[in-house]
């Protein structure tokens, strides 16, 4: 094992202002239970769970409450102990509405448990890919994406690297880097599990330079691993921490145009997964907590905590002691691709990094106005892409032509929309020019 | 020869020439056309809606005449041609349709309706949508972004205090706003109704009352005054356009004060 | 060499559009997308051609031995070029029918336009031979392409733009049209 500095950076990104500072010294902490838990059916990318309890029902910590519904989806436990008071629907923090099932928690502390694999490092990938799809292991730097199968590839596509992601580039969020410097020991022993699933020959650990006690901690944890393994410190850029970005960055393979990172050999897990795999392996836990920022200038005491999952934001905030003044802005998420949310009534999933509460001079009050065609968006583009065309296109609802120059390959960094000069919101057209065509090649595809 | 002679000659003759090429090229290359294709398609409105499923009124002619489609998909061409355009082709007009024409169901224009929060982004229903869902309070109800009216091929909509509204006698019912509405509030209903549940907010009562002051509450009131034509959904009252309704007594009794007429 | 400084000289200095404004007609009518104004393009750079080495034919072998050119040279022109343009739409349709679905109404204006007769008059004027009128005709043609495609992309980015409301349309358009062509003027120093 050793330390490289990466040599290369993604083209483009911004630099942001961080506020780090907030939050990256304040240890994770566990938060009182509220009285009742909001539980999604659908805190991962792919179809929602399916309920296996009715109202009525006691569960237990731990318990399978959302069984996996088809290929891409994933399993849902009960976090705490307790009486399941009502199914309903919950509106999730990119707006949508999601089958969710209410616990009332008793304070039981009688848990179930999935029996702990006693020696992993003999048990077969089959077994273990098992276990985490049973665990309910998605993806947590955001998408949510069922682990399990991002850890199946397809046969033919051969996995060289395996990338953990802690750059967390995202202003504000520190989730990612208090795991990485209070739980390193785990993190390891999750990287391994991961390495062995996939058959991988590399391991990089990806950590952008802004972060030197995590660095230095998760170099001392990896100090044992043999093979190819190596921290690789990136500069500190956004979107460092987006996968295609990062890939380049660390390995200098670029991920071809409508491609996946399994075509250039790599897989991208974030060290929060790689936490949740260890957890499930090792100690039989299945994902029901997680670490979420609660931070920004309208928060009392800007803090990390760890939460089960299925807690209402409100909670959260009350939890750090409240607002300051009123927060103009909530925003579930970073600040440069989260949600900004209408309503505190929305519960915490197995994706939701940060919450951030912005004050009034935060949140800045503009109008839009015509593209002049300074080019800074392209520039800043990490995809290379032309937002300022594009855009443009979408407005005259010429979507085709939008498609043809790689509308789809955006990954909503929000990049172009932080430089552009004429704020114009460059992302939400592409989100609504994405959506369009999605809906186009679900109707032809539905045709054939 | 003079002048005058040489000249007629040298026209004419290039006349006679030019002819002669083109009568020939008319007599071997010329694609042979069905002149049924153009006689109908004058029977089409040529708004080029799509609301018949082709790209627009030439694509649907072709397919009349070539592959025997039915007749009475144009729905603004109306009855009347249909039945010429079968009577042309010896085609079987089918059974025709009423007229149905497009109605948004929300009434809760921005003097009854709450918004929740504010919104800054691009005036339009599917973005503001995509944005936590949208800035009204009511999930259900109109965004009043007017994506409906810029679809519109006849503008038979506008926007009213912020709620889509539709002129029934210009609506040429292409389904275009119903396939737009990002909260498929617009629905295709007989032209011939006249009164109808103008909300789409299936909550309970408290719920709805706390984001509008003209939701309907579910209390159940009209299917006790109209128990032919209107039925509970949950807890929402919707009318059933089958059944002939013609109660104004509803629109003055009803609580939510969303049953209206149109 | 001087085949050389023809072409340049009839494809920039003095451009059909922009500096003779001939063909404006088709200039303003089938600028509104790329795909329209190629095949435009190639449609005229096909019939001036031809036209180009049928009216030197004409001219020479029959309006000249005849005494006719001084009179009867827009006449005939005229005619022949017609029927030529009717033939080829008659043969297009037959043989590339997209292609005939994408100019529709267009093809037939070629009939009328200027920019046809120009060249065919520009031609016996300064009494080209037979493969300086082709030529000629093929330079000034490719010309036109020229100038109709730059604008067709101004037009297209114009369309997406959002300019002032008494802009909007023909008038933005024009006043492109005006600045392209002073921009063309640029090239007068070129060729003497």
């Amino acid at each position: 094992m050793n330390t490289e500095k990466s040599n290369f950076t993604f083209k483009g990104g911004i630099h942001p202002e961080y506020f780090k500072a907030l939050t990256s010294e304040v240890a994770l902490r566990k938060i009182e239970p509220p009285q009742y838990l909001f539980v999604p059916m659908q805190q991962h990318l792919g179809a929602p769970a399916k309920i296996l309890v009715k109202p009525g029902d006691e569960v237990k910590r731990n318990q399978r409450i959302g069984e996996q519904n088809g290929h891409v989806s994933s399993a849902v436990h009960a976090p705490l102990s307790g009486k399941v008071s009502a199914l309903t629907t919950v509106p999730t923090a990119n707006g949508r509405l999601a089958p969710a099932v209410i616990i009332e928690l008793n304070g039981n502390e009688e848990s179930e448990k999935y029996e702990p694999f006693k020696e992993w490092q003999s048990a077969s990938e089959k077994e273990m890919l098992a276990r985490i799809a049973e665990a309910g292991v998605v993806g947590m730097g955001g998408a949510g994406f069922p682990t399990q199968v991002k850890l199946s590839p397809p046969a033919g596509k051969k996995i060289d690297t395996l990338i953990i992601n802690g750059a967390e580039c995202e202003p504000y969020l520190t989730a990612d880097h208090r795991m990485m410097v209070e739980h390193a020991a785990e993190i390891h022993i999750g990287i391994e599990i991961l390495r062995n699933v996939l058959g991988a020959r590399n391991v990089r650990l990806a950590i952008e330079d802004n972060k030197p006690d995590a660095i230095q901690a998760m170099e001392k944890a990896l100090q044992k691993m043999t093979g190819d393994v190596a921290v690789s410190v990136l500069k500190t850029s956004y979107p460092q921490g987006a996968e295609k970005q990062q890939i380049f960055s660390v390995t200098g393979r670029e991920v071809p145009c409508g491609g996946l990172p399994m075509d250039v050999g790599c897989v991208v897990e974030n060290v929060s997964t790689a936490y949740a795999v260890y957890d499930a392996i090792i100690n039989g836990q299945p994902l029901t907590h997680r670490a979420v920022t609660v931070t920004g200038d309208a928060v009392e005491n800007p803090s990390n905590l760890w939460v089960p999952t299925g807690t209402h934001y409100h909670h959260l905030i009350a939890a750090c002691g409240g607002t300051l003044g009123q927060a103009t802005k909530i925003i579930a998420g970073g600040p440069m691709m989260g949600f900004a949310v209408t309503g505190l009534d929305i519960p915490t999933t197995k994706t939701s990094s940060g919450l951030l509460c912005l004050s009034s001079h935060r949140v800045p009050q503009f109008a839009s106005h015509a593209c002049i065609s300074c080019g800074r968006c392209v520039e800043a583009c990490p995809m290379r892409l032309i937002p300022s065309e594009l855009s443009q296109f979408i407005e005259a609802e010429d979507i085709e032509s939008a498609e043809r120059i790689a509308l789809l390959d955006c990954v909503e960094c929000g990049s172009c929309a932080y430089v552009c000069p004429a704020h114009r919101p460059l992302v939400q057209h592409f989100r609504r020019g994405k959506g369009v065509v999605l809906v186009k090649r679900a109707m032809v595809g539905g045709k054939k | 020869m003079d002048s005058i002679t040489t000249s007629t000659l040298c026209i004419g003759g290039i006349g006679l020439v030019s002819a002669a090429a083109l009568a020939i090229a008319d007599k071997f290359l010329t694609v042979p056309e069905d002149p049924r294709l153009a006689k109908v398609l004058e029977l089409l409105p040529g708004a080029n809606c799509g609301g018949c499923g082709f790209a627009g009124c030439a694509d649907y002619a072709k397919a009349m005449v070539l592959k025997g489609v039915e007749t009475n998909l144009c729905a603004p061409a109306g009855s009347a041609s249909a039945k010429a355009i079968a009577v042309l082709l010896g085609l079987d007009a089918g059974r025709n349709p009423e007229r149905r024409v497009a109605l948004v169901l929300c009434c809760g224009d921005f003097t009854e309706a709450v918004r929740r929060s504010k919104y800054n982004g691009i005036a339009e229903c599917a973005a503001a949508q995509a944005v936590a869902g949208g800035d009204k309070g009511c999930t259900y109800g109109c965004l009043g972004y007017a994506s409906c009216v810029r679809v519109c091929p006849v503008q038979a909509i506008r926007l009213e205090k912020g709620i889509a509204q539709v002129n029934k006698h210009r609506c040429i019912s292409c389904g275009k706003c119903v396939a737009t509405c990002p909260r498929k509030l617009i629905k295709l209903v007989p032209y011939k109704a006249e009164i109808h549940v103008l909300c789409s907010n299936p909550e309970k009562g408290p719920v709805v009352k706390k984001v509008c002051g003209t939701g309907c509450i579910g209390c159940k009131m009209c299917a006790k005054l109209a128990p032919e034509a209107i039925t509970m959904d949950g807890f929402l009252a919707k009318v059933d356009y089958t059944k002939e309704l013609k109660n104004p007594e509803l629109i003055v009794k009803c609580p939510g004060k969303c049953i209206r007429s149109a | 060499m001087e085949y050389f400084i023809l072409l340049v000289s009839a494809i920039l200095v003095n451009n059909f559009v922009l500096s003779r404004f001939l063909g404006i007609c088709p200039f303003l009518g089938v600028s509104k997308s790329i795909s329209t104004a190629m095949g435009m393009s190639g449609a005229v750079i096909f019939v001036i051609t031809i036209a180009s080495a049928v009216t030197w034919a004409l001219q020479k072998f029959l309006l000249e031995p005849w005494h006719l050119e001084k009179f009867l040279q827009t006449l005939a022109f005229i005619l022949v070029i017609a029927a030529l343009v009717q033939l080829i739409d008659i043969v297009m349709k037959r043989f590339a029918p997209p292609l005939h679905a994408a100019l529709g109404i267009y093809l037939p204006l070629i009939t009328t336009n200027c920019a046809v007769l120009g060249v065919a008059v520009i031609n016996m004027k300064d009494g080209n031979g037979f493969l300086k009128s082709v030529l000629f005709g093929f330079a000034a043609a490719v010309g036109f392409a020229f100038a109709l495609l730059i604008f067709t992309g101004l037009r297209e980015k114009i369309d997406r733009a959002d300019p002032p409301r008494c802009f909007k349309g023909v008038a933005i358009s024009l006043v492109t049209a005006g600045l392209l062509s002073l921009a063309f003027m640029g090239f007068s120093g070129l060729v003497k």
